[in-house]
C-alpha cells in the first residue's frame, strides 16, 4: 500500500508490503525490511530496520507521526495518495502566500494588478506579538489581496495571491 | 501583616511554581483560569481555581478590576502576580492596596519609575551608576532624529514603555533610520499604548548580564549573584546560566554591588532584577530593572539554595529578609533551557498542536518547571514557552553535559518544540568556551539548524509500521500481491 511521507518539506513516495514473514518498506532508494515492537513504555517501541536497532518514542497524530529517537524529535507527515487526489485544488503553491499562523494584518503594500518582484514586501502581519513582512515568492502580478489593514486571519488563510505564471 | 491565603494572578509554569512554595509555607492557595483555557499543572496544585473571562484569554489576565474583585470574593489577603501580565502594572498594585489586599512585589511608585525606561535611566545616571550613550525623544521631539543620528551607528531604538524586546530595532545605516523609527513607534503604540521612543548606542557583541536583588522595603537589599542571559533569539532569552562565564571574581562583585546599590536607592521591596549590557572590554551599562520575579530565577535558586518565592512571601508578610549578604553562596553551576513550541528552522515560528505524549526528564540536579500536561493542547492564546528545564552541576562543563542529557531525553510529541535546537546550542564549541554575545544565535543560525544525520528511512519505517490503517490494509491484501513491493501506480 502506498503512502507519501513528508519531512522537512520534502515528500517521499513509499510502498509498504509484507513478504510473508516481515514488512518491507520500498522507498525510492531501496527496500527496507523493518519491524516495530512495543517496549512497554508509553509510546515506546524498538525499531529494527536497515540492520540497526533503535529505541524510540512515538505518537501518531491525525496528519503526522512524531518520533523521538537518539535524543531528537522528528515529525513525519503522512499523506494518503487517494485522499490527496480527491482534495487537490490545482493551484500552484508559489502563486500564493499562506498564513503560517493566525494573526492580524498591520499594513498592505500592494494592490491587485501591481507588478511585483521576488522578495518585494507585499504585506506586514502580526502573529504572536511579532511583526513579520511577507514578500513575493517570485516575480509576477498581484491577483488578489484578500485582507485589508486591521483584518484578522486564520491559520492557512491565503494572504496574497499572484496571477498564474504565463508559460 | 500576616498572609494566610494567596491568589496567584497568573498561569502556566510560573503559577504552578509559586503555588508549590505557598503551599509548603502552609498558605491556602488559589489560581486563575480563563473559561476557555486548558487545564494545567497549576490548577491541580491550587486549593481553589477562580474562573475569569474576557474577550480573549490574555485580556482576562489583564483585567484589573475583575482580578481584584476575585481576590476580595475568595478572601485572599495577598496576590502574587508571577511575571508578565499585571506583574509590573502600578495601577493593579494601587487597586489591590485600595481593596486591602497585599501585593507580593514592590510599591507602585517604584514600578512606575522602573517601568519608564527613560525615567529609570535618568534616575540611575543621576546617582552615578553607568549608562550607555543615548537620545530621548521626549527631551525634544522635533530634534529626535538628529539627536539619534548623533548617538552614532549602530544604534538601538526602543519604546520608552517597552520590555521583553518588543518593538526594539537595531539600525546600522542612516538610510533606514527614519523608517525603523516609524515601525518601532507603531509597535510601541500597539503593545504598550505608548509610541514614545528612545535610542541608545548599540554595543557590538554585547553580553546580557543581570543581577537578582531582594529588598525589604526599608533600605536593606541583598543580591543573589548574577545570571548570564546572552543566548537570545529575537531579543528574547532562551538559555540562562549562573555564574556568568565572562566575569572575573572582581567584576562579579562590582556588577552585583552596582545592582544592589540601584535597588537600595529606591528602597526596593521584594524580588527584582537589574539588567546590564556587558561590553567585550569589560565595561557594563545599566539597561533596565525588572520589578518582578524573572522567568530564569530558578538558576539562582539552584546555586544559592534559596527559594526566591519564599523570600518574596516573607518580605510581603513583613518578616524581612532571611539572610545577610555573607550568607548567600554561589555553589556550582546552573543552566536553564526554555522549552518553547516553535520551529527553530522557520524563524522561530510559534507552533500549535496537541500534546500526544509527554515524558519529562528527571534525576540528580534536574528540575522541570512545567506549564503543560500530557494530553493538553498548545494554542496561540499565550506565550509559546511550555516549560523550563533547569540543571545544576558541580562546574560549568558538568552542568552543560547534564543539560544535554536531560534535553535529549525530554519527550514532547505532537507539537514542534525547540529541544533539538537547544541541544545544538549546548553542543556548539563557542557555547562550551563561553565566547558568546547576544548576537550568537543569529550569527550561528546555519550551524545550529543544520540537519543531522539522515535517518529518514528509519523514520519512514516507524511512521509506516505505526500507521494502523496502513498495516491493516497491507495485511488484507492476498499474500501473493503483498510481496509486490516494487509496484508503482
Amino acid at each position: 500500500m502506498q503512502r507519501i511521507f513528508q519531512m522537512d518539506g520534502e515528500e517521499t513516495d513509499c510502498w509498504l508490503g509484507h513478504d510473508g514473514s516481515r514488512f518491507v518498506l520500498n522507498t525510492p532508494t531501496g527496500a527496507v525490511a523493518c519491524q516495530l515492537d512495543p517496549t512497554g513504555l508509553p509510546g515506546g517501541y524498538t525499531l529494527r530496520a536497515k540492520g540497526v536497532v533503535r529505541e524510540l518514542r512515538l505518537a501518531v497524530g491525525p496528519e503526522a507521526t512524531f518520533v523521538h529517537m537518539d535524543g531528537r524529535t522528528y515529525e513525519v507527515g503522512r499523506v494518503d495518495p487517494a485522499e490527496r487526489l480527491a482534495g487537490s485544488d490545482g493551484g500552484a503553491s508559489d502563486d500564493r502566500l499562506v498564513a503560517p499562523m493566525p494573526g492580524v494584518v498591520v499594513s498592505v503594500a500592494v494592490k491587485p494588478g501591481d507588478a511585483v518582484e521576488e522578495g518585494q514586501p507585499l504585506l506586514v502581519i502580526e502573529s504572536m506579538k511579532l511583526e513579520t513582512t511577507l514578500t513575493a515568492p517570485r516575480d509576477g502580478v498581484v491577483a488578489e489581496m484578500p485582507f485589508a489593514e486591521g483584518d484578522s486571519f486564520g491559520l492557512k488563510d491565503i494572504l496574497a495571491q499572484l496571477a498564474p505564471e504565463e508559460e | 501583616m500576616t498572609i494566610s491565603k494567596l491568589l496567584v494572578a497568573n498561569r502556566g509554569e510560573i503559577a504552578a511554581r509559586v503555588l508549590r512554595t505557598a503551599k509548603a509555607r502552609g498558605l491556602a492557595t488559589a489560581v486563575l483560569r480563563h473559561a476557555t483555557e486548558q487545564e494545567g499543572p497549576a490548577h491541580l496544585i491550587a486549593d481553589e481555581v477562580v474562573t475569569i473571562d474576557g474577550p480573549t484569554p490574555v485580556a482576562a489576565y489583564l483585567d484589573i478590576s475583575q482580578i481584584v474583585e476575585a481576590a476580595k470574593r475568595i478572601s485572599a489577603d495577598a496576590v502574587h502576580p508571577g511575571y508578565g501580565f499585571l506583574s509590573e502594572n502600578a495601577g493593579f498594585v494601587a487597586a489591590l492596596e485600595k481593596a486591602g489586599v497585599t501585593f507580593v512585589g514592590p510599591t507602585p511608585e517604584v514600578i512606575d519609575l522602573m517601568g519608564d525606561k527613560v525615567r529609570a535611566r535618568a534616575f540611575v545616571e543621576e546617582r552615578g551608576f553607568p549608562v550607555a550613550p543615548s537620545a530621548i525623544e521626549d527631551d525634544d521631539p522635533a530634534s529626535f532624529v538628529e539627536r539619534a543620528r548623533a548617538v552614532g551607528y549602530p544604534l538601538l531604538i526602543k519604546p520608552s514603555a517597552g520590555g521583553g524586546g518588543k518593538g526594539m530595532r537595531v539600525v546600522r545605516e542612516d538610510s533606514t533610520l527614519e523608517t525603523e523609527i516609524e515601525t518601532a513607534r507603531r509597535e510601541g503604540e500597539r503593545y504598550f499604548g505608548d509610541g514614545r521612543l528612545f535610542v541608545e548606542r548599540y554595543i557590538e557583541r554585547p553580553r546580557h548580564i543581570e543581577v537578582q536583588v531582594m529588598g525589604d522595603g526599608q533600605g536593606n537589599v541583598v543580591h543573589f549573584w548574577e545570571r548570564e542571559c546572552s543566548i537570545q533569539r529575537r531579543f528574547q532569552k532562551i538559555i540562562e546560566e549562573t555564574p556568568s562565564p565572562a566575569l572575573t571574581p572582581e567584576q562579579r562583585d562590582e556588577i552585583c554591588e552596582t545592582a544592589a546599590g540601584i535597588a537600595r536607592a529606591v528602597k526596593y521591596r521584594g524580588a527584582g532584577t537589574v539588567e546590564f549590557i556587558y561590553a567585550q572590554d569589560g565595561a557594563f551599562y545599566f539597561l533596565e530593572m525588572n520589578t518582578r520575579l524573572q522567568v530564569e530565577h530558578p538558576v539562582t535558586e539552584m546555586v544559592t539554595g534559596f527559594d526566591l518565592v519564599a523570600e518574596q512571601l516573607r518580605v510581603a508578610a513583613g518578616e524581612g529578609l532571611s539572610a545577610a549578604q555573607a550568607d548567600i553562596p554561589q555553589i556550582g553551576h546552573s543552566i536553564e533551557l526554555r522549552i518553547c513550541a516553535e520551529d527553530a528552522t522557520a524563524d522561530f515560528r510559534p507552533a500549535i498542536g496537541n500534546i500526544l505524549l509527554l515524558d519529562e526528564p528527571q534525576g540528580e540536579g534536574v528540575r522541570v518547571d512545567s506549564g503543560i500536561l500530557d494530553g493538553g493542547k498548545v494554542t496561540t492564546d499565550f506565550d509559546p514557552m511550555l516549560s523550563k528545564l533547569i540543571v545544576h552541576g558541580p562546574d560549568r562543563a558538568q552542568a552543560i553535559a547534564r543539560a544535554r542529557s536531560a534535553v535529549q531525553s525530554y519527550v514532547i510529541l505532537g507539537v514542534t518544540t525547540n529541544t533539538g535546537y537547544l541541544d545544538a546550542i549546548l553542543a556548539h564549541p563557542d557555547f562550551a568556551s563561553g565566547d558568546v554575545s547576544t548576537g550568537f544565535l543569529a550569527e550561528q543560525s546555519e550551524t545550529l539548524t543544520a540537519p543531522g544525520e539522515d535517518v529518514s528511512d528509519l523514520l519512514m519505517a516507524a511512521a509506516a509500521l505505526s500507521d494502523e490503517r496502513l498495516v491493516s490494509d497491507v495485511m488484507q491484501i492476498p499474500e501473493m500481491y503483498r510481496k509486490m513491493g516494487g509496484w508503482r501506480n
